[in-house]
């Protein structure tokens, strides 16, 4: 039997028990959708990774993209991929009805997102394109959606977003990329982009890149960055002069090529503007939270897929005796699994990868309400998944390194060979903490920006909110020790804010952020402890109304069960954080020769 | 061309067999249901046919509301309506009784089905559906073309394969690579919720059997690893373990 890369029953549970999927058709924008098209959109998104993907996980991985004489030569299987994500509507799927999509809910579109990912991430294509298509129905003309936007939804023509330049990587206010204005309106673009993901490939028919540059004589930083649509191919087929001038070969993700493009060499590349001029910042930080939703899913995808891989191989493997049957040689050995140290590992695979993924089906949930509600429900749901969206992109992708990390243990020797594929998802899940903005530049937005702005109420929102949870366990007398210590943990992290925000007063900002980081971290387990309690009141009152047997019990008890390992082993790691966060030893803010690196 | 597709619910692969009623009833809980996988290549056979030449195809289900979801799947495969016998689908022939009554009813050119559900692996419906309707009934077919009204056939046979040719209407049970399967496109999945799927109550509840309880085969053991200049011991082995010589 091939290694199963995701739990059905956990997403059945998460999106319609936990997070009750169907009471978004109540808006009128979901309303021609029902629990039945959530769920056979869902199996369409696991048919194409059951057969089009996860069989190639391996191969994509050893068959890297090549660049040879311009050209770009990608594994034969994206472009199936791409052909089948196309005709089952799915990369457009979440897009309006007038966009030609089906207005499906975040919710299940990042779930999708999820399924495939976990099935093969090497073949990360359809989700550039829906972002890069998003971007032009949500600020282009109707003439460039009706140019551009059917064939990426299609699947016929790739989409890239375009930002990163030599000089400019997280700092994108240094891009020079720059377009020229012409007469008949459209733009001619110079300048080069590096780390590309998709930008140039032979499984589509055209590359369509959304790329922030310049317009000439623009004012200096961030004010003066537009956004462009830049095609491989012009409409009319003739050659748009981007060049792919070098592809990296990178650690991990090795069915993606990563190019570095050049734009104008022949003084003949086309630009067509989006929007208005000067706002392609903005744009691009609009879109950002559906990109950091699926960044984070991408490294839950990918830990979970290892983690499916390291329980498997803990059943099976038999080693040793167990530890109080040491001495007793002639009895068989025991599987892996019944080690209390194996269990250890595998329970932190399970709570970290089944509570990124809560964590990230929440922040789609609200993503989902904060377009389609009105009023204060609508500012309140996008003021909270502002807020949470850092802790949503980094600690699945900080916490996912971690948890391949214990997966390829589980496996021990062989989990460092190729025999088995968590070598390779321990590669793949590296660039997660880097991608569409480090952990450094999300722990600098979320105490920079999201725990202050709107004079703190989005942390104000979120405490009401982790509140609701804790009060809803506190009728359980066995959740009620974890609905205290989340109590606590509340308090704990209103402390920390206490002792750091006389810095910002004082308007140092640099200190203030100096170990912004350790609180992204503190931050990510308190919302992750929430999104576990959230979990066992579900799991408890399944269990005490609908009187589960076998696996379903299993299940539900399973819940319970790794929310208490969450609490006890990873809860306690806030204390450290909080300590240290509350020092008033500053050690890398010194002089150079203090630091003597 | 009318097309009738017979589909089975049934668990999926992955899952984990478990009994209740002292051993007497499959456990549904927390199981997951899909469309037979040899009633999916049916149907996505019916789908081209109907896609090349015309016409209509119906889905039906022998089975109580709980299918519903397999149905409408198959709604967004392609079907454009659908027929649930709303009753437990207790036997081959008690299915097949209700599989043949729905065709008397609409007078199908073409009955499509698997070669055999994977619950219980039968195989026996299309031939007793062919008896019942006095149609030739053929298995399992690999590949359908139909010529006005003349079906060409390939089955699989021991050993080999049998072209043949034969008159509409027909009752098939079908394999790979009869068609590829097909899998549902996001308009299919909001279409299909308007499709119409009707539900009738079956022609008798009677049933020939009765089960008397249910049994998983033994667990596979260990393998024994028996170096390969030791034959006596693999055939004692073979002989006194396995007890297979």
């Amino acid at each position: 039997m091939a290694t199963p890369y995701f739990s059905k029953r956990n997403l059945q549970f998460l999106l319609h028990e936990v997070f009750r999927a169907e009471e978004l058709t109540q808006y009128e924008y979901f309303s021609a959708h029902d629990r039945e098209t959530f769920n056979l959109a869902l199996d369409s998104a696991t048919s194409i990774a059951d057969t089009l993907m996860h069989p190639y996980l391996k191969e994509i991985d050893k068959n890297q993209p090549e660049l040879r004489n311009g050209q770009v030569t990608v594994h034969p299987k994206v472009r199936d991929y791409l052909k089948a994500m196309g005709d089952a509507g799915l990369i457009g799927a979440g897009f309006s009805f007038e966009h030609g999509g089906q207005q499906l809910p975040e919710l299940i579109s990042s779930s999708i997102g999820f399924i495939l990912m976990a099935a093969n991430n090497g073949m990360m294509y359809t989700g550039l394109t829906s972002g890069a298509a998003h971007l032009i129905t949500s600020f282009g003309s109707p003439e460039l959606q009706a140019a551009y936007v059917p064939n990426m939804l299609a699947g016929t023509w790739q989409g890239t977003m375009a930002l990163t330049e030599p000089q400019a990587g997280s700092s994108l206010s240094d891009v020079s990329t720059t377009a020229y204005p012409q007469p008949d309106g459209s733009y001619k673009i110079k300048g080069q982009k590096v780390f590309i993901s998709a930008g140039d490939h032979d499984a589509t028919d055209n590359i369509i890149h959304l790329m922030l540059a310049r317009i000439e004589g623009a004012p200096r930083g961030t004010k003066g960055i537009s956004l462009f649509v830049v095609p491989k191919y012009r409409l009319d087929g003739t050659d748009n002069d981007v060049t792919s001038t070098g592809i990296y070969h990178k650690m991990g993700q090795h069915g993606v090529p990563a190019m570095h493009l050049t734009m104008g060499e022949r003084d003949d590349c086309i630009g067509y503007l989006v929007g208005e001029p000067h706002h392609g910042l903005p744009y691009m930080f609009q879109m950002m939270n559906e990109a950091r939703i699926g960044v984070g899913m991408t490294a839950a995808a990918i830990a979970t897929a290892a983690y499916h891989a390291a329980l498997q191989y803990a059943r099976e493997r038999p080693q040793s005796r167990r530890l109080n049957e040491k001495s007793q040689l002639d009895s068989p050995q025991t599987p892996i699994i019944n080690h209390p140290d194996v269990r250890r590992m595998l329970l932190f695979q399970k709570a970290v990868t089944e509570g990124s993924l809560s964590l990230l089906l929440e922040a789609a949930r609200l993503y989902d309400i904060s377009q389609v509600a009105e009023g204060d429900e609508k500012e309140n749901a996008f003021l909270l998944l502002d807020l949470l969206m850092p802790m949503a992109k980094s600690y699945p992708s900080e916490m996912g390194v971690q948890s391949v990390s214990q997966s390829v243990q589980t496996f021990g020797g062989y989990g460092y060979t190729e025999d088995f594929p968590v070598e390779q998802l321990y590669r793949d899940i590296r660039i997660t903490p880097i991608y569409e903005g480090t952990t450094g530049i999300q722990a600098q937005d979320l105490l920079g920006r999201k725990m202050t702005m709107k004079g703190g109420k989005a942390p104000q929102l979120l405490f009401a909110e982790i509140s609701k949870t804790i009060a809803e366990a506190g009728t359980f007398d066995d959740l009620k020790p974890y609905a205290d210590q989340l109590t606590a943990e509340l308090k704990r992290t209103q402390d920390v804010m206490m002792a750091l925000m006389p810095h910002a007063q004082q308007g140092n900002i640099e200190r203030y952020l100096s170990d912004a980081t350790l609180f992204l971290d503190l931050m990510g387990i308190v919302v992750v402890a929430w999104q576990w309690l959230k979990q066992a009141v579900v799991a408890k009152q399944a269990l005490l109304t609908q009187n589960p047997q076998g696996d379903e019990l299993a299940f539900y008890e399973g819940k319970i069960h790794t929310m208490k390992f969450f609490f006890h082993y990873e809860v306690p790691k806030t204390l450290g954080l909080a300590v240290r966060l509350k020092d008033t030893e500053v050690l890398t803010i010194v002089s150079e020769k203090e630091l003597a690196l | 061309m009318k097309i009738l597709v017979c589909v089975t619910s049934v668990p999926d692969t992955t899952t984990k067999i478990t009994f209740t009623d002292n051993n007497t009833k499959f456990n549904k809980a927390g199981v997951q249901f899909i469309t037979g996988p040899y009633d999916d290549y049916a149907l996505a056979r019916a789908v081209e046919l109907k896609e090349k030449l015309g016409g209509t195809v119906t889905v039906l289900n022998v089975g109580e509301a709980d299918t519903e979801p397999v149905i409408r799947k198959c709604l967004a495969i392609g079907a454009d309506d659908a027929i649930r016998v709303n009753a437990d689908p207790t036997d081959a022939f008690f299915v097949a009784e209700q599989i043949a009554a729905i065709a008397k009813e609409n007078k199908y050119d073409l009955i499509l089905m698997g070669r055999e559900s994977i619950d219980y692996n039968g195989g026996q419906v299309h031939g007793i559906v062919g008896e019942l309707l006095g149609m030739p009934s053929i298995s399992p077919v690999m590949q359908l073309d139909i010529d006005g009204d003349t079906a060409r056939i390939v089955r699989e046979i021991e050993g080999g394969k049998e072209s043949l040719e034969a008159k509409l209407p027909l009752v098939l049970g079908c394999q790979e690579p009869i068609a590829e399967w097909k899998i549902p496109n996001m308009r299919g999945i909001m279409t299909a919720r308007t499709k119409p799927l009707k539900v009738v109550e079956p022609t008798s509840k009677d049933t020939l059997t009765n089960v008397s309880g249910y049994e998983l085969p033994a667990p596979r053991g260990n393998v024994k690893m028996i170096p390969a200049d030791q034959v006596e011991t693999l055939i004692q082995l073979l002989r006194t373990e396995a007890k297979v010589i």
